[in-house]
């Protein structure tokens, strides 16, 4: 009997998600006759999740449905909704990994309850104080080995509130997710700040550039302004959670806006409808290189198993593209290399 | 022994192709080498000789079960085709071939690929020639319409379709005049009356295709959608057709011949439990039986570790089916089939293929 190769188990949180399960179910029953390496649990409510699955095309092999009778509402607080919701879909799959029933979580829900959800069950890697939720964005110059048209972003919205020891943890921890999903053995870490001088930014800033600058293993090349994100000067740049969150939101409201205005554009004169034509294919690429849904999700970094975070507005295609990025993390044994990255940081009091 | 002059404990019906052999083509040279290939270039669906052969095995102190083969390849092929049911170790009553090549020559080009008008008069002329009346289960795919030729031959022999909606519904398809006599002597020899037990007990549809299940959900549960044999061997096992032993083997031929696991294995039990043909404690009947076997194989280990997975699931509520009703109106039904197989292989149903950095 041939031995088969162990795929990887992604428990797909399908509840919560702006376009509604639909979106999470169409994603896993594609990936199911496409990737032989990824099998999905569809988590949520059975009675939503089954019809669905029935009406679309897929390999029964490679899903199954995890019933959860609840899930946290991302209009409402999510410490609050966790605590009177025990069968919330986000904290079953967070439990099915706890318990080695599945190796990753997908989820397009509240970042807050999935943070919530993983800190219950899963616990974060000794060492963390904070975890952080890292996105790519594209950039200009090429990254890596394999030229990877983007750069690594963190924190993108994990942890509002940060001191100079949780930067440098984060340093860390994108350093090291950087080496695995773009093979790069030395990505180059930056700090986001207003200025290049170390003694710009904040207090927290400050004192990280000067921990980072003695640190071994990150190549840490100082701090980069916000025009150097879309250049691409590092290949991870670090901030705060509400600094990074906004800086990702106006970089993906970027990318539509100019669709939107091309679209606006080609419609009113003969002329600029001609020079738009002629500069269609340069268009499309600039338009798919700032394309959030082809980057699949961001993950949260810091748990020690892992956990990926879809935006809440992902259609089928983003959330198969998180799924796909869960498998290359799952294989790579990405939470024991941060593990091992992070224990080599100086220890701090936890909280 | 003629066949008429037999008692049977149960009759298998099978198509062939695509149903019992894999003849997918992706280039046109496959598809043409498709006539010329011997028996031992035929390739199985995944489990499907096994089960056929677990089905017409004797069992002691019961009547033998009556297999009849209907397929729509040429009668060209019988040579090959029988060669390879004798060396899958399969017995068959009855085995019949389409005559492609007098229809060709007749220039009745649209009996060439219709399938309603062939095959429903000759199942129903096998029904009657076999003098009693066993119960019957059907094995079908989803590449053409099998599901809706099935569920009409249960209806007719149910009483549920009457003879002059049979005669409308073969001269709508373009049946011969010949098929629809064959027909009608049929039913006037069956007599069908509606009783108490379904005369067709499971209609089973390989979903060659990868059609959504929910496609065939017109057709009533008696119609079951599977998406390989070890799921059959499933709903068989619980409806008393197969032993444990029986299922061990199939499960055995399935694992050799498809890349799974325990994993995959249990996603395949929920999936048969969640669509409402088979009951969650099936699998735990299905693991007491191999314990009290006494069984150590690999196969028993993988059935075992996908029990477990199972359990870890949980129970799924599983969808509730109606009863069987009668169809009103089974032209519309057929253009009904024939349509929404046309829009799910047009649709495609996939989102678009990534491509993204990180994917």
């Amino acid at each position: 009997m041939p031995e088969p190769e162990q795929p990887a188990r992604i428990a797909l949180d399908c509840m919560g998600s702006d376009r509604g399960p639909q979106e999470l179910v169409a994603a896993a029953a594609h990936l199911s006759l496409r990737r032989e390496d990824i099998v999905t649990t569809l988590v949520g409510d059975g009675e939503v999740i089954a019809p669905l699955l029935d009406a679309s095309t897929y390999d029964p092999r490679r899903l199954s449905i995890r019933h959860s009778a609840q899930w946290v509402d991302p209009e409402k607080r999510s410490r609050e909704e966790l605590e009177r919701k025990q069968d919330a879909s986000i904290l079953v799959c967070c439990q099915m990994v706890a318990e080695g029933q599945a190796d990753a979580v997908v989820t397009a829900g509240s970042t807050g309850a999935a943070i919530l959800a993983a800190e219950r069950s899963l616990g974060r890697v000794p060492g963390v104080r904070r975890t952080a939720l890292a996105a790519v964005t594209p950039t200009e110059l090429r990254h890596g080995p394999k030229q990877d048209p983007f750069a690594l972003l963190l924190d993108v919205g994990s942890t509002v509130t940060v001191s100079a020891e949780d930067l440098v943890a984060f340093a860390v921890m994108g350093s090291a997710y950087a080496r695995i999903i773009s093979d790069n053995p030395r990505p180059k870490v930056a700090l986001l700040s207003n200025g290049a001088e170390s003694h710009k930014g904040p207090s927290e800033v400050v004192e990280a550039h000067a921990l980072l600058q003695k640190m071994e293993g990150v190549e840490f090349i100082g701090n980069v302004e916000g025009l150097d994100i879309l250049r691409g000067t590092a290949d991870v740049v670090v901030m705060d959670g509400f600094v990074g969150n906004v800086v990702l939101k106006m970089i993906e409201g970027f990318g539509e806006v100019v669709s939107d205005l091309a679209s606006d554009t080609h419609g009113r004169k003969f002329l600029w409808r001609l020079g738009l034509n002629m500069l269609s294919s340069g268009m499309k690429e600039i338009q798919s290189l700032l394309d959030w849904e082809s980057y699949g999700g961001a993950p949260l970094l810091g748990f020690t198993q892992p956990v990926i975070k879809a935006h809440g507005r992902s259609g089928s295609r983003a959330v198969a593209n998180a799924c796909k990025v869960a498998a290359k993390v799952v294989r790579s044994d990405m939470a024991a290399t941060v593990e091992r990255a992070v224990c080599k940081l100086p220890r701090q009091g936890t909280s | 022994m003629s066949v008429t002059s037999k008692v049977w404990r149960h009759a298998y019906r099978w198509d062939l192709d695509k149903t019992y052999l894999d003849t997918r083509f992706e280039t046109f040279s496959e598809l043409v080498r498709i006539p010329f290939q011997g028996a031992e270039d035929k390739v199985n669906i995944p489990g499907s000789a096994a089960l056929l052969r677990e089905l017409s095995l004797a069992v002691e102190g019961q009547p033998d079960a009556y297999v009849s083969i209907v397929s729509g390849s040429p009668r060209q092929l019988r040579e090959v085709l029988e060669e390879k049911l004798r060396m899958d170790g399969v017995r068959w009553h009855e085995f019949h071939l389409k005559p492609q090549l007098r229809n060709l020559r007749k220039a009745r080009l649209k009996a060439v690929k219709e399938q309603v008008g062939y095959k429903l008069p000759l199942m129903l002329a096998s029904r009657a020639a076999l003098g009693c009346c066993p119960r019957e289960t059907l094995f079908g795919d989803d590449a053409e319409v099998d599901a809706f030729i099935y569920s009409l031959y249960a209806d007719v022999l149910s009483g549920r379709c009457g003879a002059e909606q049979l005669e409308g519904l073969l001269s709508h398809v373009g049946a011969s005049t010949a098929a629809k006599q064959k027909a009608q002597r049929s039913v006037i020899t069956l007599k069908p009356s509606i009783a108490e037990v379904e005369p067709v007990e499971t209609i089973f549809i390989y979903l060659d295709g990868s059609s959504p299940p929910a496609l065939f959900e017109p057709f009533g549960p008696r119609l079951v959608p599977v998406f390989n044999y070890y799921q059959a061997a499933l709903v068989l096992f619980a409806r008393g057709h197969l032993d444990v032993g029986s299922v061990l083997r199939i499960t055995a031929a399935f694992l050799q011949a498809d890349r799974c696991g325990a994993l995959e294995l249990a996603n395949l039990f929920q999936d048969i439990v969640r669509r409402g043909h088979l009951a969650y404690d099936a699998m735990e009947k299905l693991a007491l039986a191999i314990q009290d076997e006494g069984l150590g194989s690999e196969t028993q280990e993988v059935l075992w570790s996908s029990a477990r997975r199972m359990l870890d699931l949980g129970d799924l509520v599983a969808s509730t089916r109606a009863p069987q009703q009668a169809v009103s109106d089974y032209v519309q039904l057929l253009t009904q089939c024939k349509e929404a197989q046309r829009t799910h292989q047009l649709r495609g149903e996939h989102p678009t293929e990534s491509g993204g950095p990180q994917a």
